[in-house]
């Protein structure tokens, strides 16, 4: 009985019931949306996004933000992908991609924790800079040619029709979730946004887990774009563009609160799936899939309106409970005297 | 006393703004010559003049503490309204103008009830904004016969004359509405009671709530000023472009809010002013246009030192307000 309260109340279980809802009702618009193979495909296609999602969700659990990401997987991705072409061997290249992205998210830890600037101005800048880099490296040239071994993995499938990609993510998403409610160290990104000063007096060290948070964060999305390159086949000057807001969209619509310390990342990986599944929504309802965005806005907006007056509405309960009990309390009180 | 005035006016962020400019003015010219000739000069404000008007009144709404990355969506949206108001619709173009603007302004009261009354973050509404508004573009655009990809065009004289005047046959018509919303900006920031209540509500809302103002209206407010801002913004680029397009200034956000940030408003609200932004929009405008012009930059690594810059400042202000720095300096200062 407790375990089945404690679903029905878990943010990650609200937004997977949305999912399957969601499909649901397209489904009996369109019958040909609920194949297997189709339904899979939603799940193989988000696997970008889900890598993106789990990131940032990181950096939203301390309280703070990335919008870096989508212009961290377009430097990775041009630099790996030429690395890729020019025949340089696997390992390197994914190495080099990878210390890109944690580089990166330690500069922004270090202005986020180290000089508090606020996430989102900073993180903006690093944007912008980074989407000139890629320009600079890449001489404005779309990076072409990538070796097929390398873009074939995409469509490998392992069980059925799950691509080894989807499969690697998935896995990694179950070890983090693990990691962060089951391991000291991984409690500590809740805590830490949950109440930073709070977390400081019981000996968290509150600057570094920001730190890290941003580090991981870079380091997920540098794994997400050498699966972009690998998917796609080749790498354009914009790769990656606007993709922050998406993963910030489906942290939010998988239950992540935005104030910090709420949510899980397989919130985040479910609002991945639904976040990348919009288009092909849209298709099978028979609209162009350019409303990709609108839907999204959409989704967006709506989620974090009613869970901002659920939130008040609880906390206002909460409050007149308060006041109810203690009035009670001074009436018997003064009963007994 | 009055020896600390002088040095105060002297050593403020504005006049170091300022010198930032004349820096950027003799740099350039030294550079290209070209780039000092009036018509030329007075001509580059077509292409940031969108930049100027929207910072300056984002100042507003991240005054107040907010912050505000949908403004450039609505430009596309004004500018597809018109062209489809015009073309499909057979307004007249000022009228099509007209229901722009409020359209405009109703999407940034939608946005600033959301972040007001529901007391969701501004972040992620105006976020959510940015794709609703661009989504409406969209709609909008499909509702005409043109393809969207390829815009409205054939505008009337009497709409492009707009943005061709030029007072006195040199100053455009983009600098003098700039100058005009600069008063305007300047006198309801900074006085009038309103211009206050925005200060307050930025210091401490529940203060500003308890001293009888009613902040969520104050709050709401700014996302209309920043939303019809941009509605003027989108005119303007329509009328000068020629053309309408639903992702018309789609590329603006960064540079806004460097802008804001540069004129030396706190993110974290409270504090700021409508000449720091204005300076620094042109600070921001003139880089834009001097670089290629004069060092042959691609304009498109023009946003690598407009992120360069937002990151200098706002590293460099949080050390210099960092305890230790501020210890290190009043060492010296003994």
């Amino acid at each position: 009985m407790t375990l089945i309260k404690k679903l029905t109340k878990s943010r990650e279980v609200s937004s997977l019931l949305f999912l399957i809802v969601l499909f649901l009702i397209v489904g009996f618009i369109n019958f040909d949306f609920l194949t297997a193979s189709n339904i899979l495909a939603c799940f193989n296609d988000s696997v970008v996004f889900t890598l993106l999602a789990v990131g940032m969700a990181f950096t939203i659990f301390t309280g703070e933000i990335d919008v870096s990401i989508g212009a961290n997987l377009g430097f990775s991705a041009t630099v790996v992908g030429s690395l890729l072409r020019d025949g340089h061997s696997w390992l390197f290249a994914f190495a080099v991609g990878i210390a890109i992205g944690a580089l990166i998210g330690l500069f922004n830890g270090w202005g986020v924790a180290c000089l508090k600037i606020p996430s989102l101005i900073f993180t903006l800048g690093t944007n912008g800079l980074l989407r000139g880099m890629i320009y600079i490296y890449a001489g404005g040239a779309w990076v072409e040619n990538l070796p097929a071994k390398f873009t074939s993995y995409s469509s490998k499938p392992l069980l059925g029709n799950l691509t080894v990609y989807y499969a690697v993510a998935l896995v990694a998403v179950i070890a983090i979730h693990f990691m962060l409610t089951k391991t000291k160290k991984g409690k500590y990104f809740i805590a830490v946004g949950d109440n930073a000063g709070g977390a400081t007096l019981v000996g968290i060290p509150a600057v570094q887990t920001k730190i890290w948070a941003y580090v991981l964060c870079g380091v997920f999305a540098a794994v997400a774009s050498i699966i972009y390159a690998s998917r796609i086949g080749f790498v354009t000057s914009i790769a990656g563009n606007g993709y922050e807001m998406k993963a910030v969209a489906a942290c939010v619509i998988g239950g992540i609160s935005l104030t910090g310390g709420v949510g899980s990342v397989i919130g985040a990986s479910i609002g991945a799936v639904i976040m990348s599944s919009v288009s092909r929504i849209l298709v099978f309802m028979g609209f162009s899939s350019d409303y990709d965005n609108t839907i999204t806005g959409f989704m967006l907006i709506t989620i974090v309106v009613v869970d901002s007056l659920m939130q008040r509405h609880a906390a206002e309960k909460i409050r007149r409970e308060r006041l109810t009990a203690r009035a009670t309390n001074t009436a018997t009180q003064k009963g007994g005297e | 006393m009055n020896k600390s005035t002088t040095k105060k006016t002297l050593f403020n962020w504005d006049s170091f703004l300022f010198c930032v400019l004349i820096l950027e003015f003799v740099v350039f010219g030294l550079a290209n010559s070209k780039f000092l000739m009036p018509r030329v000069l007075l001509a580059s404000v077509n292409d940031f003049i969108a930049i100027c008007i929207i910072a300056l009144f984002v100042t507003f709404v991240m005054i107040t503490g907010g912050i505000d990355i949908q403004a450039a969506s609505i430009v596309g949206l004004t500018s597809i309204i018109i062209g489809v108001g015009w073309q499909d619709g057979g307004l007249n173009i000022w009228v099509a103008a007209l229901i722009a603007v409020v359209a405009a302004a109703f999407c940034g009261a939608l946005s600033g009830f959301f972040i007001a009354y529901c007391g969701v973050q501004s972040m992620v509404v105006t976020l959510g904004g940015s794709f609703l508004y661009a989504g409406f573009a969209l709609l909008v655009s499909n509702l005409s016969a043109t393809e969207s990809y390829k815009g409205i065009s054939g505008f009337p004289e009497y709409f492009k004359i707009i943005s061709k005047f030029k007072l006195f046959g040199v100053i455009p018509s983009q600098l003098i509405l700039f100058f005009i919303l600069i008063i305007i900006a300047y006198l309801l920031l900074h006085k009038s009671k309103y211009g206050r209540n925005v200060f307050l509500v930025g210091i401490n809302q529940e203060a500003a709530e308890y001293s009888g103002i009613n902040t969520r209206l104050v709050i709401l407010s700014t996302y209309v000023l920043s939303a019809v801002s941009a509605a003027i913004a989108g005119i303007m680029l329509t009328s000068y472009l020629g053309t309408a397009k639903s992702d018309l200034g789609s590329n603006l956000t960064l540079n806004i809010i460097t802008a804001v940030v540069l004129g030396g408003t706190l993110s974290t609200g409270g504090k700021g002013s409508a000449i720091g932004t204005a300076l620094a929009s042109l600070v921001i405008g003139i880089l834009r246009f001097g670089l290629p012009l004069c060092f042959k930059v691609n304009t498109q690594y023009l946003d690598i030192p407009v992120g360069l810059l937002l990151l200098v400042v706002v590293i460099g202000r949080a050390i210099v307000s960092r305890p230790q720095t501020i210890a290190f300096f009043n060492k010296f200062k003994k």
